[in-house]
């Protein structure tokens, strides 16, 4: 396996786009990310695209297919990975092994979705019985997504006396890190006050403390050294990079399942830190080598519980870390600068890309307005339906 | 003589094999591994245990008691799918049983100031809407035991 870099990143901004098709917000990203290259449409020896279940893809789920045949008939291949909201990251580590293997040179991996409004409806053509937990927990339970985060949020307030408040300051944190990101959909800085003051979701998250879903796309062209060097631009390298799915017996409430077999010796959320752990291995990184995080915060629950259970804080110490400020830009263990998905809204099957951008723009030394002081190692990680976990680390 | 006509209302389930009724109060309908001894809910084709070669499940109840693990109170009316005829914030439980299961339920017959994490609670039925053949459609829930449950 040879070592592969990141030769381009671009994204469209993050928001509701109604007159934008998803196949326009897929080419305005992957223009962005080869103008960033400095490569052309006719270098690019594959793409690679996370399926999306929404929006384009011929039905079929074919994204890649469409974007190529909408702009660049090259005859490359054209991969289209599944893997829920988690195909963003999935659709990076396969561009990064088809150069790792030597198979192409250059290589773009992309993710653009546009999202219904409010809940996500269950897929046509899914039986209504007990073979799908989805139907289940609608109709039995009627268990929302924030309510499985929220069954989270209130157990971490038992075991490790969490409040109201800190939960409140990772929105905050999360709004403010926003404020200097034109990409983020939600810019304005808000208070713990704010926060606790806005409706009650699930108790015990309120609306400010759960992602919405937002319109978003973003890609990354990746390629050899020999390209990297040739094309002059900062060296960004894919240290590591892995996916992985989740384990028998991990305790995190999954969604859409009504029930799980928890043994406490199993990792949380094992898909994700399945894949975190393999990709530091991949990369010869422990977690104390990593200066920043791009991570999944579909509530402010993950903002705290994540880093500790992907082994970057001990159990319980991010309440410590936020009240203390350390969990910001300036901190010891900076936590999503790019705003998260709080400031985002999740674009699902983007969110995976966006994070390797973001890590990107903070290794070069590029990410204005939220730049992580002297930044050298990132490390993304998304989950995805069907217990998909990714995560790549980047090195400057 | 008058046919006295059944006073109690049909009860049909959410959905089909989901729990049942017997003689000794509600139960869950889930799947025991014979190999392992791995309990899971609603019933599975297979066991999930990688370390278990048998793959061999046989139908069981289970649920029938159980302790809250953590809980939420559902301020927003969830979509069209979640059908109940008295829409109020309700909770959702996720309750340990001792069949080595966290199960996701309706929690009923408590005021939601009472729910405390570790409450034992029993398995109950709860009436979701009357459709329109004027039956009642239940679906499984969870309660704190009639007796006040002091354990």
């Amino acid at each position: 396996m040879r070592p592969v870099y990141v030769l381009g990143v671009g994204a469209h901004p993050w928001g509701k786009f109604p007159d934008k098709p998803q196949l326009q917000l897929a080419i305005e990203a992957l223009t962005a990310a080869i103008a960033d290259a400095g490569v052309g449409w006719r270098d690019l020896e594959g793409l690679v695209a996370a399926s999306s279940r929404f929006e384009g893809g011929m039905g079929w789920g074919l994204h890649a297919n469409e974007v190529m045949q909408a702009v660049a008939e090259t005859g490359a291949p054209a991969i289209n990975v599944g893997g829920g909201c988690a195909a963003g990251g999935i659709a990076v580590h396969t561009a990064a092994s088809m150069v790792a293997s030597g198979e192409c040179e250059v290589i773009a991996a992309l993710g653009a979705e546009r999202m219904p409004k409010g809940f996500i409806p269950r897929p046509p053509g899914i039986p209504d019985d007990i073979t799908d937990t989805d139907f289940l927990r609608w109709v039995a339970v009627g268990a929302t997504n924030p309510a499985y985060w929220a069954l989270e949020a209130r157990r971490r307030m038992h075991d490790f006396g969490t409040t109201a408040e800190t939960f409140a300051m990772a929105s905050v944190l999360m709004h403010q890190n926003a404020v200097g990101n034109p990409l983020a959909r939600y810019r304005t800085a808000c208070t713990v006050d704010d926060v606790l003051r806005s409706p009650t979701v699930s108790d015990p998250l309120h609306l400010l403390e759960i992602c919405a879903v937002s319109d978003g796309a973003a890609a990354v062209v990746l390629g050899s050294e020999a390209q990297a060097r040739r094309l002059g631009g900062p060296l960004v390298q894919v240290a590591g990079s892995a996916i992985a799915t989740g384990q028998f017996g991990d305790p995190a409430v999954r969604i859409p399942t009504v029930s799980m077999n928890a043994d406490t010796s199993v990792q949380h959320t094992s898909e994700v830190g399945g894949a975190v752990s393999a990709a530091l291995a991949a990369a010869g990184m422990g977690t104390s080598d990593v200066d920043l995080l791009e991570m999944a915060d579909n509530s402010a629950w993950h903002v705290l519980a994540w880093p500790e259970q992907f082994g970057f804080l001990e159990p319980g110490q991010a309440d410590w870390m936020i009240e203390h400020g350390e969990l910001g830009i300036e901190g010891k263990l900076p936590i999503n600068p790019s705003g998260g998905f709080l400031s985002f809204g999740e674009a699902t099957t983007a969110q995976g890309v966006l994070q390797v951008c973001e890590l990107t723009w903070q290794l070069r030394q590029q990410a204005q307005g939220r730049q992580v002081p002297g930044a050298k190692v990132g490390l993304s990680a998304v989950l995805g339906l069907g217990a998909n976990g990714a995560s790549v680390v980047l090195k400057a | 003589m008058a046919v006295i006509e059944d006073p109690v209302t049909e009860q049909v389930p959410v959905a089909e094999d989901l729990f049942r009724v017997t003689a000794d109060g509600a139960a869950l309908v889930g799947t025991r591994c014979t190999g392992c001894g791995t309990h899971y809910f609603p019933k599975s084709l297979s066991c999930r245990n990688p370390r278990c070669e048998a793959k061999a499940v046989e139908q069981v109840d289970l649920g029938r008691s159980g302790r809250l693990y953590s809980y939420t109170v559902q301020a927003y009316r969830p979509p069209a799918l979640f059908r109940t005829d008295s829409w109020a914030p309700y909770a959702i439980g996720l309750v340990e049983l001792p069949e080595g299961l966290r199960v996701l339920a309706m929690l009923v017959g408590s005021e939601l100031s009472d729910l405390r994490i570790e409450m034992p609670l029993e398995l109950a039925v709860h009436v979701l809407y009357r459709d329109d053949q004027g039956r009642d459609v239940v679906t499984y829930a969870y309660a704190p035991p009639a007796g006040g449950g002091a354990s």
